[in-house]
Formats: structure tokens, C-alpha cells, sequence
């Protein structure tokens, strides 16, 4: 029996070249691959449009880049955006305020958890959008509407994400920074702050991404201006070319946010690697 | 030191039982303030319409209604979730092309494409079942895909080595390597599922002027724009949580059982 030196490794073993954070690795390899696969899915696109013969349920790519040409020369998806945006931030915002310091007294003192730990878990599975109909009802059409249900989607990611990581917190540091005499203000700022920021950033990015796809349908359904309102507006006017436009929007958006949060997270917290989550 | 007596363990459960408790009587007093006609949602009034709706059946069909279009699109974006993440995973010339596609739609909201379901599908259950496949597709395919890449490459090559076959390779190595990752990737899926169908559903009821088609999402809107019953909202909130927290079990409960050998 002879050994081969070099044993064939199939396919399914190969280390994964493609790069996992996107974007960042624009080589002209990716660029070249990208172009290709976007130059298959266009042609698949108007080869569909042109089966399909309807504009105005699936209008042709090229309809559909003058739209959303015209679009950004006019301002309006930069005006729509810029009001969603401002609203999820805020919402972001007010999330990380409250969030964030209840994680870390819940994950600091066990009396506390056990008070508040069953209200999260009881408002946890009602997920934001079901929160619609009343919310509705309390605020009205406008802006408070999508930000009330964009900050109750983003609380629990990051309640839960500072939890763990405050929990997380090497025993053995805490116990040597005791030993030295450490005070409680500067233990908590030196050793369970650092301790814990990787994780609440990964609680921040999962907020982001839970809101984003919330304020959508708080748009859609309750306010009269953001991103979401447009999509709808401009199906309700059957201009399919327009609604397509806005739906790029969203996601170049949510996309050009999400980069944002990570290098906001790789310069907050450039000791902790490998912190993408699972979802 | 964490030996719990009788009287420790009471404490917790005085403990958890606190704030929900506070919370529902403050809303309690707060509700029995306001004059009789008032709209606002009273804790014993949201019992009794509870119980009312059960008794009509309307609660029960509507979240049965709702359920089966989450179970099915669910269904279609697993299978199609799954056979692509493992051709993905597994050859790097698939993934290396697809991926940018993938990546691009990821970032649009299952919400986003809502419109244009309802240019393509009409108000009914396809576009419910269209919003809540592709809200699922997504968790399920990275997870698959990241499932695969992390299988042992000893226990591929060991296989190879043998002289097994790719397809055998494929389902007796590669698949239940990645089977922990797949099946979360599925939980998660189901939690994204269950609230996009009720966002589906509120929205084409908001939309379409109440000629929508049913569903507890639905249900909501009628209660919030037609008969102004915020008791009943609050009643249907409540089975949503309760339904998403049923599912999130049963999920948890069948990762323990097919995967043994991962506490």
C-alpha cells in the first residue's frame, strides 16, 4: 500500500477563501467575481421582465436605475433615508441608554435579576410588530410611532448581550483587582466595562439589525415620511420602477450602517476578535 | 453556599413575582380611573374578552390560520435554505459566486419586499407565505453554509481516505458536522418567521382596506381600525408571545434530542 504525499482534499474540506467580513476586501479578485455575479442576475432579471411582459409588476433593470437615478438627483431617497436613519438612531440611542445600564445591574447583582429577569422574559416573545396596533393607538400616525417600536426591538438584544458579558468577566481578574484594594467605581470602569464591550456591541449590532428591519413595517404602516412609507406610497401609485429604487435604498442603508457598527466595533474594542454572532 | 432551602427558594419566587405583579395591579388602578366608556385596555376586561374569544373559536382559527402559513413557508425556505448552504459549504466555486447576490439581499427587510408580493402574489396567503420564506431563507442559509465550514477536515479526509463516496461523504459526515449549526439556524428562522407573518399580515390588512385574508396579524388590525377593541389587541399580543415561546421550545426540545452528544 502506498501512501500519496499529498492527499486530494475534496471540495467540501477546502478552507473557505471567500473573505467574511464583506466589503472590506474589495481585491480585484472579489471585484471581477461580483461584477460577473451581477451581470448573471441582471441578465436573469430582464430575461424574466421581458417573459414576464408586465412593467408594472416587474419592470426591466434598466427602468429601474433611471428611477432610482432620478430619485437620488432629486433628493428625495436621500430626504426619505436621512428621516429613517434619524430615527433609528435615536431609537439605537435610547435602546443602549436604558439597555445597557440595566444589563450590567442585572448581571452584577443577583437580586436584581431575579426582580426584572421575568418582565423580559414575559414582553421578550411579543415581537415589535405585534406592539403595532396598539402603539397606534397610543401615538398616533408620526414619528414616535416607529421609534417607540425600533427601541423595544433593539432593547432586548443588547439587555441580554451585556447580561452575558458582564458575566463573562474573568473571576480571576475581579478577584486580583479586589486583592489590590480596587474601588467598586474603578472596577467597574477598568475591568468590567472592558470585560463586558465586546459582547454589548454585538448585542448593538443585533439591535441594529432587528430595528431596521422593524421600522419597514412601523414605516409602512404608521408614519407619513421614511423609507418605508415611500415603498408603499409608490405601489399604491403603481410606480414598480420607483418601489424597486426605494428597496435598494433600504438595503444599501442598512447595509452601509451595519459597516459602521463594525468598525465602530473593531475600534472600540480592538482586543476582541471574532465576536460575530450567529443570526 | 448556593444551597437552597425552602426559605431561599420562596424568596426567589417572591422576587420573580414582584414586578409582574406590580405591573399588572398599578394597571389595574390605573384602568379603573378612567370614566366607563373609555377605550383603554383593563386587565380584567382583556380576561373576559379572553375568554370570550376562546369560547367564539375566532382566536383559535386565526392563530391556527397564521401558524400554518409560517409552518409552510418555513418548510419551502429550509429545504431550499439547506440544499444551498451545503452546495455552498461545500464547494468554494459556488459559494465565491453566489455569495455577493446573498449578501446584497440580506440587508433588505423581509418587510421591504412586502410591496412587491403584493404586486405579484395579490392580498391572500401567497404573499404571506412568500414574506415568510424569504424572512427565513436567510438565517437558515448562513447558518448551514457556516455549519459545513466548520466540519473536522480529518474526519472528510479520513472518509475520502476510505473511499467513500461525495454523496455518502456528504450525508453521513458533512451533515451531521454542520447539524448543530443548521438547527439553530432553523430556530432562529422560526422566531423570524413567526414575526414576519404578523407584520405580513397586519400590514396587507392595513393596505388592502380590511380585504385581506385572515391571520391573527390581521385580526389585530380589525380590532385596531374597524372595532376599536384594544382588550382584544392585547389579548392577541399575548398569544403571540405565548406561540413564539411554544416554538422557541419545541425547537430547543428537538436540538436536544437529534443532537445528543452537544449539551
Amino acid at each position: 500500500m502506498t501512501i500519496s504525499p499529498r492527499p486530494f482534499v475534496p471540495a467540501s474540506t477546502a478552507p473557505a477563501k471567500v473573505a467574511k467580513g464583506p466589503g472590506l476586501l474589495l481585491t480585484y479578485r472579489t471585484l471581477w467575481v461580483s461584477l460577473r455575479s451581477f451581470t448573471v442576475f441582471f441578465l436573469l432579471w430582464w430575461l424574466l421582465h421581458w417573459w414576464n411582459g408586465n412593467p408594472l409588476q416587474l419592470p426591466s433593470p434598466l427602468k429601474v436605475l433611471e428611477a432610482l437615478w432620478s430619485l437620488l438627483r432629486e433628493g428625495e431617497i436621500a430626504e426619505h433615508a436621512s428621516v429613517s436613519t434619524l430615527r433609528m438612531l435615536l431609537a439605537l440611542s435610547l435602546s443602549i441608554a436604558v439597555a445597557v445600564p440595566l444589563g450590567f445591574l442585572m448581571g452584577l447583582s443577583q437580586h436584581a435579576e431575579q426582580y426584572i429577569d421575568p418582565l423580559v422574559e414575559m414582553l421578550r416573545p411579543i415581537s415589535g410588530i405585534a406592539w403595532l396596533p396598539l402603539a397606534l393607538f397610543i401615538f398616533g400616525v408620526g414619528d414616535l410611532l416607529p421609534v417607540f417600536i425600533m427601541f423595544y426591538v433593539g432593547l432586548f438584544p443588547i439587555l441580554l448581550n451585556t447580561v452575558a458579558g458582564v458575566r463573562q468577566t474573568d473571576a480571576r481578574l475581579l478577584a486580583a483587582a479586589r486583592t489590590m484594594g480596587v474601588g467598586r467605581w474603578p472596577l467597574l470602569v477598568h475591568v468590567l466595562v472592558p470585560s463586558a464591550l465586546p459582547t454589548v456591541m454585538v448585542g448593538i449590532r443585533l439591535a441594529f439589525a432587528a430595528s431596521w428591519a422593524a421600522i419597514v413595517a412601523a414605516e409602512l404602516i404608521g408614519s407619513p415620511s421614511g423609507l418605508g412609507f415611500a415603498i408603499e406610497w409608490y405601489r399604491q401609485m403603481l410606480m414598480t420602477p420607483k418601489v424597486f429604487a426605494f428597496i435598494l435604498a433600504i438595503g444599501v442603508v442598512g447595509y452601509v450602517c451595519d459597516l459602521g457598527l463594525r468598525r465602530l466595533q473593531r475600534r472600540l474594542t480592538p482586543w476582541a476578535e471574532g465576536t460575530g454572532a450567529s443570526s | 453556599m448556593k444551597n437552597m432551602t425552602f426559605d431561599n427558594r420562596t424568596s426567589v419566587l417572591v422576587r420573580n413575582l414582584t414586578l409582574p405583579v406590580l405591573l399588572i395591579v398599578v394597571w389595574h388602578i390605573w384602568a379603573s380611573t378612567l370614566p366607563a366608556g373609555s377605550p383603554a385596555p383593563a386587565p380584567l376586561k382583556v380576561l373576559q374578552t379572553l375568554g370570550d374569544m376562546l369560547g367564539a373559536g375566532s382566536l383559535l382559527s386565526a392563530t391556527l390560520q397564521s401558524l400554518g402559513r409560517v409552518v409552510l413557508g418555513f418548510a419551502v425556505a429550509s429545504v431550499l435554505g439547506i440544499a444551498l448552504g451545503l452546495l455552498m459549504g461545500s464547494s468554494p466555486a459556488v459559494r465565491e459566486n453566489l455569495d455577493p447576490i446573498i449578501e446584497s439581499f440580506r440587508p433588505i427587510a423581509p418587510m421591504a419586499i412586502l410591496p412587491i408580493a403584493i404586486l405579484w402574489l395579490g392580498t391572500g396567503t401567497p404573499t404571506a407565505l412568500a414574506i415568510v420564506a424569504y424572512a427565513s431563507f436567510f438565517p437558515v442559509l448562513i447558518n448551514t453554509v457556516h455549519g459545513v465550514s466548520r466540519v473536522d477536515r480529518k474526519l472528510v479526509l479520513a472518509a475520502h481516505t476510505m473511499g467513500i463516496s461525495r454523496w455518502t461523504i456528504l450525508t453521513r459526515v458533512v451533515l451531521p458536522g454542520a447539524l448543530p449549526s443548521i438547527l439553530l439556524g432553523t430556530r432562529l428562522a422560526m422566531g423570524v418567521a413567526w414575526t414576519a407573518i404578523i407584520a405580513a399580515e397586519l400590514a396587507v390588512g392595513a393596505k388592502s382596506g380590511g380585504g385581506g385574508s385572515g391571520g391573527i396579524g390581521q385580526m389585530m388590525f380589525v380590532f385596531y381600525a374597524y372595532n376599536i377593541d384594544l382588550n382584544a389587541i392585547v389579548v392577541c399580543m399575548a398569544v403571540v408571545g405565548v406561540v413564539a415561546l411554544l416554538i422557541d421550545q419545541l425547537f430547543r426540545l428537538v436540538e436536544k434530542r437529534l443532537i445528543p452528544w452537544r449539551p
